[in-house]
């Protein structure tokens, strides 16, 4: 069954590979707008083939080359292409908005588009990789690629988001690299000697020297952290995914920050065995407060809106390693689950604000008025987006923090888990506040063209679109449906969740 | 090795001669480089010399309101740089001093010269003693630790601090001369030498212009016979700094046994050694201007972060 | 090669390789640390190389000759190419002064040096005696992007951590696999470019690249 099986596991490098040619090729016009969606869509598709294909029993792990699909591998291909396909369905519009109002050129929609198949590419890279090297050669790729769609737009802000971007990421990952070459070195010293494959690592972690494993594995948390945008090097996040183009934001707070993570449960799978759970379960508890704590001190005051997203996104993360420091069945399910929903409810937040800042012409909060009078569909969709972020049923959020909060008082992490709480309380009355603020009161005074009187110099229309509205609330209803059954993914979620910790 | 062998005592007995003796010579040879370098015609190699005879037969002077320090600073100068020479491994590694050849010593006893001349720099009372003093001490405050820690470094893989212990186990590895512990120990020590007796790029030797003087503007009051012991102790300091300089890495003909048939080509290695290094340091000031004072530290602090890296470097670098 | 003259000739390098990271904290002018940095690959190339004369391994040769091509030869000319728009090439005043760095370089190697314990006492040979010398690239080269502000400083910093992780990488088991030492090199060398290109912008856009001007995006 080899051919088919290198197929599969290459369709989601492939897609988005050829998708990237096309657009180099014919350039962005009517006829291409959707290839990206399509390719996306392709890359959805291919995961949950492989998804069905490792739930079977005896295929747990599909290998061609270097790489390999495991059940969580497929859960990951899964969570990029469902972020993947609504950010891509929401470009074209986007980019027509854009176009219309003189800052794009078509030549550089066709490199937006060239660019960002190129980006879902060393996603999927990353998550099939077999080999710890690739996977770090793949999270540094993505860096580079995004580094000229960060700063695409060319203005100042854009500039200084960008290089803040590119410097802090690249030294982070650069610590991440430190930390590979140390376990390839404890690894090289073992009598099965593994080299840097992780099934292989995983297996043998045992016999590992501790002391050299605990210093690698510091370096790969904090590396990859810093990409996952975690505490202490998170510093580029807020500047970077507020100054980019809202797709593309969507992509990297919803799925990009993910797949960093998934680098850290990994890792955090080696690391267990050879020297103990405490030290991974004591350095991601330490990051978690620290990042839900910095994320809370800065949404207090918050004047953008889209920096607010940002650092909700923090606070997300924190979340997450919080659920990785519990390390039971409860908690990594959970984690999955959120990896998930908060994919896809920032991608559709991101989505609402880029449409926001077309249509006012400004990102602060105070800048936005009466916004539920004005435009009722979009406001609309980010009221229900920032209350699927802070945690309200029906959305599969509530279920996967819940999850994660039980996890963490039944591991042990009782009074840790109950600052993080009271932190994620705070942010949550934080962004109803900002969003509030936005949305409610009377609608602001309109010019006879229906642009918008007062602050900014906003140039798309009131009605919301097709193109931006649909994959809006797709990604909306999918969370929600997600929250009230999650027969879908169950299964696939429990055999991702034993990937990791190994099946009870 | 210790004990008065007659080599040993031999051995020392020269080195002081030597030291004193060739110490102007040296002087005089490396200003007629620079002045042949520079175009001039030059005073000759005995120039030094006849100053030195001249100025002991001058009338001792002594500036009013200066004390005992003042009048004791000269002789303190050439005291414990005549007790560096004897001990030190010029000649021989056997002296029967051995035992105050330690590095610390060595060291302590160079430094209590130096400051004994800023104290009586500061001693006159007058703005140009004064400020050659702080600057001085400025420069001393960076110099002594890189002068101990590069010599430290060389003595970690010895296991002593023993100069000649030092020198002689050299003599028997020669394979560690090229090693990065030697170089790096090499170049600080040559730029804290070249800061310690006051040539350039730190202190120009040659100015005549008190506000960028270090050295003169701290002996500006001494006149006649004390002038005469500064400037024969400022030379002898040159010659031993660069007399530790040429063993320490290169020490090959030195007399290590009790022979003393080794010693005339002790002499001659050591004075050759000697001679070269300091024509080579006056060739290279040509090409040097002095450093502002201000990023005199800056230099310092590098020559001195490169001996820190190679006592680093003998402790893990094999 | 005899053990004693590998020895003496691995340490050689080594030596030459962290003198290389402590000048480029001591000198300020920009085309000066570009040329130092040039030393500095050709100081890596000749630690593999000499590792490769050792283990009579011709991958590592190779390998070698591609450190050389890109470290020594690629990006110096690329930093030079970025330089040779750029205005007075001076640093500006770094927010540490000179001599405080380096005397913060002699506290880093002493932190390298206690850092890297288990790693020797994991594989006891000379190479591995000499890893606190890569650790120590890396810490210096994270400390000159902390604390420089010209734009191309900080990517000369960036570059030297990869240098001593590369160096580890090199003295600890003799490489990573081939197939991941050509995607690292891929990836430095397009992130020199991307920043390369986006310091072109800066300085077009804020008219120099003291990054001190980009202050606009706070909270």
């Amino acid at each position: 069954m080899a051919h088919p099986t290198t197929l599969l596991l290459a369709a989601p490098i492939a897609l988005p590979l050829l998708g990237a040619a096309i657009y180099a090729a014919a350039g962005w016009r009517r006829g291409t707008a959707f290839t990206g969606a399509g390719c996306a869509a392709g890359l959805l598709a291919a995961g949950i083939a492989l998804a069905v294909r490792t739930s079977q029993p005896g295929a747990a792990a599909l290998t061609a080359g270097p790489l390999r699909a495991d059940a969580l591998s497929a859960y990951m291909l899964v969570a990029i292409g469902a972020v993947a396909l609504l950010a891509t369905a929401a470009t074209p519009s986007y980019l027509r908005a854009e176009l219309a109002a003189g800052r794009a050129s078509p030549r550089t929609c066709c490199r937006h588009g060239v660019l960002v198949q190129a980006f879902l590419a060393a996603m999927a890279l990353a998550v099939l990789a077999a080999n710890l090297g690739v996977l770090w050669v793949a999270v540094e790729a993505t860096t580079v690629i995004t580094a000229f769609l960060v700063g695409q737009r060319r203005t100042r802000t854009a500039l200084e988001a960008a290089w803040k971007y590119v410097v802090i990421c690249s030294a982070g990952i650069a610590l991440a690299f430190l930390g590979t070459v140390l376990l390839n070195f404890a690894a090289a010293h073992t009598p099965a000697r593994p080299g840097l494959d992780w099934a292989a690592l995983a297996a043998g972690a045992t016999q590992l020297d501790p002391d050299v494993t605990r210093i690698a594995v510091a370096l790969l948390v904090v590396g990859f952290g810093t990409k996952a945008g975690l505490a202490p090097l998170h510093a580029w996040l807020p500047d970077a995914h507020s100054q980019a183009p809202a797709p593309v934001s969507a992509l990297m707070s919803g799925v990009l920050l993910t797949v960093a993570f998934y680098a850290v449960l990994r890792v955090k799978a080696i690391a267990d065995p050879a020297v103990g759970a405490g030290f991974t379960r004591a350095l991601l508890a330490g990051i978690a407060l620290i990042s839900l704590a910095v994320a809370a001190s800065l949404l207090l005051a918050q004047r953008d809106y889209k920096r607010m997203l940002a650092y909700s996104s923090i606070e997300h993360m924190g979340l997450l390693a919080l659920g990785a420091a519990a390390g039971s069945r409860l908690a990594i399910t959970a984690v999955l689950l959120h990896i998930l929903g908060h994919g896809l409810t920032k991608a559709a937040l991101f989505l609402c604000s880029g449409r926001i800042q077309q249509s006012t012409g400004t990102s602060l909060v105070a800048g936005v008025r009466g916004l539920a009078a004005d435009q009722p569909v979009l406001a609309t969709a980010f009221g229900l987006g920032i209350a699927a972020l802070t945690g309200f049923p029906p959305f599969s959020l509530f279920a996967s923090e819940l999850g994660i909060a039980r996890a963490g008082f039944s591991s042990g992490l009782g009074w840790v888990t109950a600052a993080a709480l009271l932190l994620v309380l705070v942010i949550a009355a934080a962004m109803a506040g900002h969003t509030g603020r936005m949305l409610l009161g009377a609608a602001p005074d309109r010019g006879p063209a229906g642009q918008p009187a007062g602050a900014g110099t906003g140039t798309a229309h009131r009605r919301l679109p097709a193109g931006t509205a649909v994959p809006l609330m797709a990604g909306l209803v999918a969370c929600a449906a997600l929250g009230i059954a999650a027969h879908p993914v169950h299964q696939l979620l429990l055999n991702a969740a034993d990937t990791l910790i190994g099946a009870p | 090795m210790s004990g008065w062998t007659p080599a040993g005592v031999l051995g020392a007995g020269l080195q002081v001669a030597m030291v004193v003796a060739g110490a102007p010579l040296l002087l005089g040879a490396m200003r007629q480089v620079r002045a042949r370098l520079e175009g001039r015609a030059g005073a000759g190699i005995g120039q030094p010399w006849r100053d030195l005879r001249k100025l002991t037969r001058k009338e001792p002077i002594r500036p009013r309101g200066t004390t005992e320090v003042f009048r004791a600073a000269p002789v303190l100068l050439v005291a414990t740089t005549l007790v560096v020479a004897a001990v030190g491994p010029f000649l021989t590694t056997s002296s029967p001093l051995d035992r105050v050849a330690d590095l610390f010593a060595v060291v302590a006893l160079l430094t209590l010269g130096t400051v004994a001349l800023a104290l009586a720099g500061l001693d006159t009372g007058t703005a140009f003693g004064g400020m050659g003093a702080s600057r001085e001490m400025t420069i001393a405050a960076l110099v002594e630790p890189t002068l101990l820690v590069a010599i430290f470094a060389l003595s970690v893989r010895v296991g002593s601090t023993n100069l000649g212990a030092i020198v002689t186990s050299t003599l028997h590895d020669p394979g560690r001369v090229i090693s990065p512990v030697s170089l790096l120990a090499a170049v600080a020590l040559l730029v804290a030498i070249t800061a310690e007796t006051g040539r350039l790029p730190v202190d120009n030797p040659a100015t005549h212009l008190e506000l960028t003087m270090v050295h003169e503007a701290m002996v500006l009051e001494y006149a006649g016979p004390d002038l005469a012991l500064v400037e024969l102790a400022s030379a002898m300091r040159l010659a031993v700094f660069l007399g530790l300089l040429a063993n320490l890495f290169v020490p090959w003909g030195i007399a290590t046994g009790a022979g003393v048939a080794a010693l005339l080509p002790a002499m001659v290695a050591f004075a050759g050694k000697v001679t070269l290094l300091g024509v080579a340091l006056a060739a290279g000031e040509v090409f040097l201007a002095k450093l502002r004072l201000f990023r005199v530290p800056e230099l310092l602090a590098g020559s001195f972060v490169l001996a820190l890296l190679a006592v680093a470097a003998s402790f893990f670098l094999a | 090669m005899s053990d004693t003259a590998y020895v003496q000739l691995l340490d050689l390098a080594c030596g030459a390789f962290l003198l290389a990271a402590v000048l480029v904290l001591w000198r300020r002018e920009l085309a000066v640390i570009v040329r130092v940095f040039a030393l500095q690959g050709l100081a890596l190339a000749a630690i593999v190389a000499v590792i490769a004369g050792h283990d009579r391994s011709a991958e590592l040769g190779a390998l070698a000759c591609g450190i050389l091509a890109l470290r020594a030869g690629l990006l110096p000319w690329l930093l030079r190419r970025a330089l040779a728009g750029a205005g007075p090439a001076k640093e500006t005043r770094p927010l540490v002064n000179v001599a405080a760095s380096l005397l913060g370089a002699a506290v880093l190697t002493m932190i390298a040096y206690a850092v890297s314990g288990p790693l020797v006492t994991l594989a006891p040979s000379p190479a591995t005696h000499a890893v606190p010398v890569g650790l120590t690239v890396v810490l210096i080269g994270f400390f000159v992007l902390v604390t420089r502000r010209r734009a191309l400083s900080q990517v000369v910093g960036f570059l030297l951590v990869d240098n001593g992780i590369t160096a580890t990488a090199f003295l600890t088991t003799a490489g990573v696999p081939l197939l991941v030492e050509l995607g690292v090199s891929l990836d430095v060398l397009f992130a020199v470019l991307v920043l390369q290109l986006l310091a072109t912008r800066i300085r077009d856009t804020f008219g120099d690249t003291d990054l001190d001007e980009l202050q606009e995006l706070h909270d």
